[in-house]
């Protein structure tokens, strides 16, 4: 969870995590459209007696109608006729009355909007009052020439309409759709000009009309928003930066668009134009932001600050470490001038964060962090730090019971707080320890209730935030635990919402990407597809470079081509030794004490496996200690101890029936009826039919879990065994019916170069 | 003839053109029949929508629509130009219009396609030549056109020469056309000052300027490029005089206030000197020099967010404006913020390649940063071409010497106090004395005795290095006294010898060499 981070842009208005919104002053300024809206108003305030329905779907109205982008009137009539039908008519009326008549009528409806408000329940502080008084304003601001320019844009407005009322578009109206209101009057004046260009036709159809200061923040608002906490429903990034570049051509002074267009190129990975939005906005911002109060902690200095700390986050973003660490440094450097200790202490949690993700330790930084953070009371990057420190620990091999306290005991803390997104978080990361623990059924509650868990941020624009890491990292580890049980169906639903949630070119998207690659690898692998799996770990590798080696050695190892995978396991381990991957090593200690028993160097395994075992005790890694003792059970087994073997093998049992994934399940039965076997052969003629039914007992067992993941190679040996003891036994007809099956199997299979004795 | 039925109509509406009445030219035309009323008729309305859309800028209906506002007439203008254009009936002066109407929508690409047939229609009509230049991007672009064979295309190249940067290109060919006749032309004089100009050749340039303004003497044109390189050389007398003289002239011009402008920065009155140059923005708001600049005033009153914001709009009226990127870079630097004004610098080179005063404004930035190697690379292809401030030389000296690189900073030391001595001139901020001193204890380190008190003596010259220079001849002598030998083997390594693993090719100078100079 190194880039925990990242979901966070910083943004100088920030503080906690949160945004604050501008308080905007009044940027208003009366359209036709405004007036068709007041006059919806003042009809409403004037008719009295109204169906209690009619009115409350109008009063739902009223506020999507003030914030959004200006609609033209046969939109607007029509989105009021779905509310009220009598209501259309008045306002229609009103209208019309106004364009076909003088500019007087116009001057007249404002000369009476105030008194239609002045005795109903729209208060002056009211949405609507506020609204009313800020036309109002706006109208008499205007000089004699623009009274005049409004009065013929309020007729070409009206008399637009009339020629196609008869035919109303059908389209779906949304609110938020940012219809040209010039589109049809610029095709109709494109029709008699049909010999032009295409090309020209189009570069025109796509310049929109302006919106108002007002829309525009609401716009930009809105898609930020949407671009944080469910981009799927932002508009898509060509068509985002298309609205973006029109904002702008009108007005060039608004830095908002800016910074959501650096949002916007962020999503589609463009470094370039990225890095000049960003610029481009932090400029903008110096200008705006309170003059005169230079380096003060609300001037442009602390601007400034950001913005070398907002560039070192991009270049983080797009991996240029090296980058990042001369913008963090100049970051920090100017803060330290400035004694901004709360920037400070963003770059400090920022630089521990680059430390981490170049791959060096960074404990020693991330605790001072917290230390800072706690003492400048701030809860969000102190327990962030807490965080990263608690996966650190639990890499390291940090005793469980401290891990988990540290993380209890920042939980309460955010839910005093109410700091959702790291509730998510620690959830997530809870997650992955009882997973990295080997304690599936805990790992799966916890993902479940981070899945189930109601968002404590409020829901706008009816989104719920979820698409953060954390749920992505829930997800990925949902969808192994299921592919582990076998229940592929499951598997594959939560893929598909996975990539419905984090499409192919967002930043979390490599997560589920790798855990998809890893589970269809794995079913290859069990199913013994070779051919499959091949490709797969070409798709790994370019993910995550150590785990498609240990991939590759893996599956050379199943192809019998020895030295070459010995020769990827020796590589694995040395870069597993100098980045300190502990859940790695022990597994190419394992996959290598399985290469030695290939060559029958059973006893040259045995001190491998202990040294994984030792490690895998060590870090509480109870899933890989129990695979190790199995490994380990099974070399005593073919060095001629059964005895021991079978106690091992007891011991672990418990604990892989409880946790482990269906084909360790299996193959830990599979082998505790191999030691039975071997143990009733050299036992007394009494024990030994009891011990034999016992070892048909466990094989049947073990069986019923091999049919479950359709593992046929395990099946024809389990089939084998199975027909061997029930010869034994002297049960002809079932010993025959094993012997069929297992012949059935062997004609389906490619025959393998492998016996049954030599693998686990 | 449709002519001379015209003529009275035209005689009319001419009048009323004159007189800015456009709508009332274009009534009194819509009848005629001949070219010349046509075009008359339809760049009058032209005019008045152009007009009324500044009209109506002032009072548009809020700050977003401002940008809205457009001239209404162009899209029938359009319609129409563009039937008649396909009829084959428009003449080299409609066909200018349209290519106007269609940039002014634009429609870029039709655009030229429009103009390059004006100038096959009317080669001897700069105006389509003109808005040719203003919508060429580059060079294979300018390749790619069918221009006219006419001497027009040549003053054309020339002009599009100077505007892609392409300086020893446009020389040669106003070069060619003053030989050809146009001796005499104030244009071309013009023209080849401000390439001079643009190549940073101060004194030509000067040398243009002067003969100009006595050829010309009410000339505002170009005055602004002229005041600019007073202000360089900081000739305060000739610049005071010239902008009393263009006061006289006309003092509401763009040039005029921009002259001033210059004139109060250079007397270090810079509130003054924004206050004009704001002045001049009044006047034209796309003059993109003024931006930038009242950004440079801004910054010498330590306004750092008014300059910023000058810039920007310096960039936004020309993104190409290399001045405004590096303005910008300049003031992040003062700002304390090396690294955030990197991506400026980088800007500005970018547009300008071979300018070594963003090369060594990089350098600086990268050795802030300490990333040496960076820097080193920088300073060096600052002087590979041709440091005019010839600072980077001395700078790659000094970063050589923080670096222990012993051989490699004497090696730059050579090669500036030669480039300054072989300059002539007298550089305000020379450092001779310090390569002295340094080439001085290098020899003295390397036994080569007599070039240490060669430079020792030289050394003697400067004030801040005399006392030195005296300690170093007594070091030599004493060292001499001893009977310690000079070494002469060449194979030391030092100067003489390049090293394999230089990471500089610095050219190799013979310490001797040093003695032929002269200051």
């Amino acid at each position: 969870m190194a880039s925990v981070h990242e979901s966070l842009y910083f943004n100088p208005m920030m503080t906690n995590g949160v945004v604050h919104a501008n308080i905007f002053g009044i940027k208003d300024w009366v359209t036709p459209y405004k007036i068709a809206v007041l006059a919806l108003l003042h009809e409403m305030s004037t008719t009295k007696p109204m169906a209690l329905l009619d009115r409350r779907r109008l009063n739902k109205l009223i506020l999507p109608l003030q914030q959004g982008p200006d609609l033209t009137l046969e939109q607007f009539l029509k989105i009021v006729e779905e509310c009220c039908l009598r209501m259309v008519n008045a306002v229609k009326h009103r209208l019309f009355l106004m364009a076909d008549g003088e500019l007087q009528d116009m001057e007249h409806f404002f000369t009476i909007l105030p008194n239609a408000f002045s005795d109903s329940e729209a208060f002056k502080t009211s949405v609507v009052g506020l609204f009313m008084r800020q036309m109002l304003l706006a109208y008499n601001k205007l000089s004699f020439s623009q009274v005049y320019k409004l009065y013929k844009s309020l007729q070409q407005y009206c008399h637009r309409v009339q020629p196609e009322l008869s035919a109303l578009p059908t389209e779906d109206m949304e609110l938020t759709s940012n219809e040209d209101p010039s589109a049809e009057h610029i095709d109709k004046d494109e029709l008699d000009t049909a010999s032009l260009h295409q090309s020209e036709l189009r570069s025109e159809g796509t310049s929109q009309g302006p919106l108002s200061q007002k829309q525009a923040e609401y716009f930009l608002a809105r898609q930020a928003y949407l671009l944080k906490n469910d981009e799927n429903k932002a508009m898509s990034p060509a068509k985002l930066q298309d609205e973006l570049n029109n904002i702008l051509k009108f007005n060039p002074d608004f830095a908002e668009a800016h910074y959501l267009s650096y949002l916007n190129s962020i999503r589609v990975q463009d470094i370039y134009i990225s890095t000049h939005s960003l610029l481009h906005y932090f400029d903008r911002l110096i200008l705006s932001g309170g003059e005169g109060k230079s380096n003060g902690d609300e001037g442009y200095g602390r601007s400034l600050r950001y913005a070398v700390l907002n560039l070192a986050t991009l270049h983080c973003r797009f991996g240029h470490y090296q980058q990042a660490d001369l913008a963090l440094q100049e970051a920090i450097r100017i803060a330290q001038e400035a004694n901004d200790h709360v920037c400070l202490q963003h770059c400090l949690s920022w630089l521990y964060t680059l430390e981490q993700m170049k791959g060096s330790d960074s404990v020693v930084l991330t605790e001072d962090s917290v230390k800072i953070a706690a003492h400048f009371c701030l809860p969000y990057l102190a327990s962030l730090g807490i965080q990263s420190l608690v996966q650190q620990g639990a890499k390291q091999g940090m005793p469980a019971n401290k891990l988990l306290d540290a993380l209890r005991g920042t939980d309460i803390m955010h839910w005093k707080q109410s700091l959702s997104e790291l509730i998510e978080i620690s959830l997530a990361q809870t997650t992955s320890i009882w997973r990295m623990y080997g304690k599936s059924t805990m790992a799966r509650q916890q993902a479940q209730l981070l899945l189930n868990m109601n968002s404590l941020e409020p829901v706008n624009f009816s989104v719920q935030q979820n698409n953060t890491e954390a749920f992505a990292v829930a997800l990925c580890h949902l969808a192994e635990l299921h592919a582990e049980q076998g229940l592929y169906a499951v598997v594959s639903d939560i893929m598909k919402h996975l990539k419905q949630q984090f499409p192919p070119h967002t930043q979390h998207a490599k997560l589920w990407m790798l855990c998809d690659l890893k589970i269809q690898f794995e079913k290859a692998m069990n199913d013994g597809k070779y051919h499959l799996a091949e490709p797969h770990v070409t798709a790994i590798s370019a993910l995550n470079s150590t785990e498609g080696l240990y991939r590759k050695a893996q599956l050379l190892k199943a192809l019998n081509q020895t030295t070459e995978a010995s020769q990827i396991l020796q590589q694995l381990q040395q870069q597993c030794e100098k980045s300190k991957d502990i859940e790695m090593t022990i597994r190419v200690m394992l996959a290598s004490a399985e290469l030695h028993w290939d060559s029958s160097g059973f006893a040259t395994a045995l001190p491998l496996l202990l040294q994984a075992l030792a490690l895998s005790r060590q870090h509480n890694l109870q899933s890989l200690t129990s695979e190790t003792l199995l490994h380990l059970a099974f070399t005593q087994l073919m060095l001629g101890i059964p005895e021991q073997a079978l106690v091992l093998v007891q011991d672990v049992l418990e604990s892989v029936l409880a946790h482990g994934s269906l084909i360790d399940k299996g193959r830990a039965l599979l082998l505790a009826a191999r030691c039975q076997m071997a143990l009733a052969g050299a036992a007394a003629q009494e024990h030994r039919l009891t011990a034999l039914e016992q070892a048909v007992h466990t094989l049947d067992e073990a069986a019923v879990y091999f049919s479950q993941l359709d593992c046929k190679e395990r099946m024809r040996d389990i089939h084998y065994l199975q027909a061997r003891l029930h010869h034994t036994l002297g049960n002809i007809s079932q010993r025959n019916k094993c012997s069929m099956l297992f012949r059935l199997l062997d004609q389906e299979l490619p025959s393998s170069g492998m016996t049954v004795v030599s693998h686990l | 003839m449709c002519d001379a039925r015209d003529l009275d109509a035209l005689c009319l509406a001419k009048s009323y053109f004159d007189l800015k009445e456009y709508d009332r030219a274009a009534y009194f035309l819509r009848g005629c029949r001949s070219q010349k009323a046509y075009f008359l008729y339809m760049y009058s309305r032209y005019l008045s929508g152009e007009k009324k859309k500044d009209d109506e800028t002032v009072d548009s209906l809020g700050p977003l629509e401002k940008g809205q506002v457009r001239n209404e007439a162009l899209r029938e203008l359009r319609v129409e130009l563009s039937k008649k254009h396909s009829a084959g009936e428009l003449d080299g002066f409609a066909l200018y219009l349209y290519g106007v109407v269609l940039r002014k929508l634009d429609l870029l690409k039709e655009a030229v396609e429009i103009f390059v047939a004006a100038t096959h229609a009317l080669p001897l009509h700069w105006g389509s030549w003109l808005e040719l230049c203003n919508l060429i991007t580059n060079i294979e672009m300018l390749k790619s056109l069918s221009l006219p064979e006419c001497w027009v295309r040549d003053f054309f190249m020339a002009h599009m020469f100077t505007e892609l940067q392409m300086i020893k290109e446009a020389l040669q060919k106003y070069q060619s056309l003053m030989e050809a006749g146009f001796a005499k032309s104030t244009y071309i004089i013009s023209q080849i000052a401000v390439a001079y100009h643009n190549i940073r050749d101060i004194d030509q340039a000067l040398y243009l300027f002067n003969e100009l303004r006595e050829q010309d003497p009410f000339r505002i044109e170009n005055m602004d490029t002229f005041s600019n390189l007073l202000y360089v050389r900081s000739m305060k007398p000739e610049l005071s005089y010239l902008a009393h003289n263009l006061v006289e002239i006309d003092k509401y011009r763009v040039e005029t206030c921009c002259v001033i402008g210059n004139y109060y920065s250079l007397r270090s009155q810079h509130e003054k000197a924004a206050l004009y140059f704001q002045r001049a923005l009044k006047l034209n708001p796309r003059c993109l020099g003024a931006w930038t600049l009242m950004g440079h005033e801004y910054m010498e009153m330590k306004n750092t967010s008014a300059a910023i914001q000058a810039y920007r709009h310096a960039i936004e009226v020309n993104k190409r404006d290399y001045r405004a990127w590096y303005g910008l870079g300049q003031t992040y630097e003062i700002l304390k913020m090396p690294f955030y004004s990197l991506y400026y610098y980088r800007k500005a080179h970018q547009l300008r390649p071979n300018d070594s005063r963003m090369l060594v404004a990089l350098g600086e930035c990268y050795e802030k940063l300490s990333q040496q190697v960076e820097a080193k690379k920088c300073y060096w292809r600052a002087y590979s071409v041709g440091d005019v401030e010839r600072m980077a030389l001395l700078k790659l000296a000094k970063l050589h010497e923080q670096l222990n690189e012993f051989d490699d900073a004497a090696q730059c030391y050579i090669i500036y106090i030669q480039d300054i001595f072989s300059c002539g001139e007298q550089l305000e901020h020379a450092e001779v004395s310090t390569a002295l001193r340094y080439l001085g204890q290098y020899y003295f380190k390397n036994k080569l005795y007599d070039e240490a008190s060669l430079c020792a003596q030289r050394c003697c010259d400067y004030n801040d290095a005399r006392e030195e220079g005296k300690a170093l001849l007594r070091q030599i002598s004493a060292v001499r006294e001893q009977g310690e030998p000079s070494s002469t083997d060449l194979s030391v390594p030092c100067v003489f010898n390049p090293l394999s693993n230089n990471t500089t090719p610095v050219r190799r100078v013979s310490p001797l060499d040093l003695s032929s100079v002269t200051p």
